[in-house]
């Protein structure tokens, strides 16, 4: 990025609540919580319900203890996708170059010499005028250092920051878990060596960072001394790995019922392959059981496919390996790996003829796209007829596609 | 099965508040201030519009009430639909809701509830919230609640 301009990262506050808000004013002034998970946890949270001690992920019963006045709302994929692509359209009415973050963060490349601050103001009060959503923007020499800027001006706030003396100061006073990509376990690796700020963390011996952080961490060191060294996506790169899955909606300990979580998953992973047109040649299957251990198998195929018989017997004998059948599974995960594009692939020798298969999958992608998704689907997924009957669950964060990250 | 809900306080024109005396079921927990409904209340109320009114209405029947109505605030979509009240006069009913309550939680309502009115042995009118088998995510987010009301043009 040539050094003439800086980089700006627009971020929704409480995004969820906030877009339900913009539909339904009674929601204002209120501790609203938006339940996902099926309605077992709390994803996100209004600043009066945080105020009360409600955490993003915690259970709604946790959360009714600790705010019995909440009012608790059903998450909408469909809808926060609709405010987040009205979003995207605002941040680049402000700039030619903008990175679709995640549902509700953006970066953009502004030109130095303008008035940045005020831009990140006329930035701030553009959304709520035009979508509804407060945002705050965070204006900085980097992608990691805007972010920084960012999360201390919320809520609603709009700030820029470009010389070295207030980038200081900030970096002083915030802790190093602060910095996208440095959780606890990275910042236990940092503590040993009185790493514990984010200056800290600036200041410290560049090569040791790579070695304790690799060159995940040197990059983040770069960007918090002023560096831009992240890449700026414009548009989301090919997918190396695509998966499906989550919570199931409570304990699952009936074989059956778990069969069909993973031909939902496997379903909906085969609709990813099919959109990003590749094929995968190992699929994995990961289980978490409700008392805290988890399994993990993967099943490498003879040949690429996307074919959901083929995916569907190989889930299957990776399920039985990673479920350990005399526990409950309260999540699963079903990923795809090593995928290639669909006209490179080599056919399997043993392959069947693929003409019965493919009128049917081509079948099955016209009448959901007529009728719905899901309306013709897998008998295998017959036990989860009450999951099927909720028109919700047929749309999830990882549906809106484009996004960089999660 | 629903054990309360509640109003905005902009839905209840002030006539209804004075004559049955709202004001101390209005509750404010931020923003718009409501009016809340529930079944523990000793008086046993819920709004309905009925023939184009909003009215105040008794909410279900109590041992020692009616002895021809039955003793319950609830009754089941099967039951209605399998003809279980056609031995009576009853009417199709909404029941205006902004947010319902069930095991401690409060979650929104976007346009109400659908409730029966019947008249008891005094022609008075009671009204009876329909439910129906609870969705996958209703049962998770109130813990295992079997009986949900049947919401107007929402499922949640």
């Amino acid at each position: 990025m040539p050094s003439s301009t800086a980089v700006g990262h627009l971020d929704a506050d409480c995004f969820y609540v906030s877009a339900e808000r913009v539909r339904d004013h009674f929601l204002h002034g209120k501790a609203v919580g938006v339940l996902g998970n099926q309605g077992a946890c709390v994803i996100a949270k209004s600043y009066e319900m945080k105020h009360a001690g409600v955490k993003t992920g915690m259970p709604i019963w946790d959360a009714l203890r600790l705010c019995p006045q909440g009012v608790y709302v059903k998450r909408d994929f469909r809808w926060y996708e609709v405010l987040s692509r009205r979003m995207l359209d605002v941040v680049r009415a402000f700039s030619p170059r903008v990175e679709y973050y995640s549902i509700d963060e953006f970066f953009f490349e502004v030109s130095a010499g303008i008035n940045l601050r005020e831009m990140a103001e006329r930035m701030r009060d553009a959304m709520l005028r035009e979508v509804g959503v407060p945002v705050t923007v965070g204006i900085a020499r980097t992608k990691t250092l805007a972010k920084l800027v960012s999360d201390t001006a919320k809520p609603f706030g709009a700030l820029a920051l470009l010389d070295r003396a207030a980038e200081v100061a900030l970096l002083e006073r915030l802790e190093v878990t602060e910095v996208s990509g440095i959780a606890s376990r990275r910042a236990a690796r940092l503590e040993p060596h009185g790493i514990r700020s984010c200056l800290d963390l600036a200041r410290a011996d560049r090569l040791l960072v790579r070695r304790l952080l690799t060159i995940t961490g040197e990059a983040l060191w770069y960007e918090l001394n002023g560096e831009a060294v992240l890449p700026f996506y414009t548009e989301r790169p090919p997918h190396k790995m695509l998966s499906r899955g989550g919570s199931l909606g409570g304990t699952v300990g009936q074989p059956e019922r778990l069969y069909a979580w993973l031909a939902r998953n496997v379903e909906r992973l085969v609709e990813e392959l099919e959109f990003h047109m590749v094929r995968t040649g190992a699929l994995s299957v990961y289980i978490q059981h409700k008392d805290g251990s988890d399994g993990f198998a993967r099943r490498m195929l003879p040949a690429h496919t996307d074919r959901f018989d083929l995916l569907m017997e190989a889930a299957r004998s990776a399920l039985a390996r990673a479920w350990s059948a005399e526990r409950p599974a309260i999540r699963m995960h079903v990923a795809a790996s090593q995928l290639r594009r669909s006209g490179f692939v080599q056919l399997g020798l043993f392959d069947a003829p693929p003409e019965r298969v493919e009128a049917v999958a081509k079948l099955k992608r016209e009448v959901n796209a007529e009728i719905g998704r899901f309306a013709l689907r897998s008998g295998a997924t017959l036990p989860l007829a009450d999951v099927y009957r909720d028109e919700a669950q047929s749309y999830d964060i990882c549906d809106v596609r484009g996004k960089i990250c999660f | 099965m629903l054990a309360g809900m509640a109003l905005a306080l902009s839905e209840l024109p002030v006539e209804l508040m004075v004559q049955h005396g709202l004001e101390r079921r209005v509750c404010d927990r931020g923003g718009e201030r409501e009016v809340q409904f529930l079944f523990a209340d000793a008086d046993r109320l819920l709004p309905v519009w009925r023939n184009g009114r909003l009215q105040i209405l008794r909410w279900g029947n109590r041992r020692g009430e009616s002895a021809h109505l039955p003793c319950t605030a609830w009754t089941q979509l099967d039951t209605v639909q399998n003809g279980g009240w056609s031995d009576r006069a009853i009417e199709s009913v909404v029941v205006p809701a902004t947010m319902g309550l069930d095991k401690g939680v409060w979650y929104r309502i976007r346009q109400g509830i659908r409730g029966l009115v019947a008249l008891d042995e005094r022609d008075r009118p009671r009204v009876y919230v329909i439910c129906e088998p609870s969705s996958h995510y209703y049962q998770v987010m109130t813990r295992g609640g079997s009986w949900m009301p049947v919401l107007i043009d929402e499922r949640i």
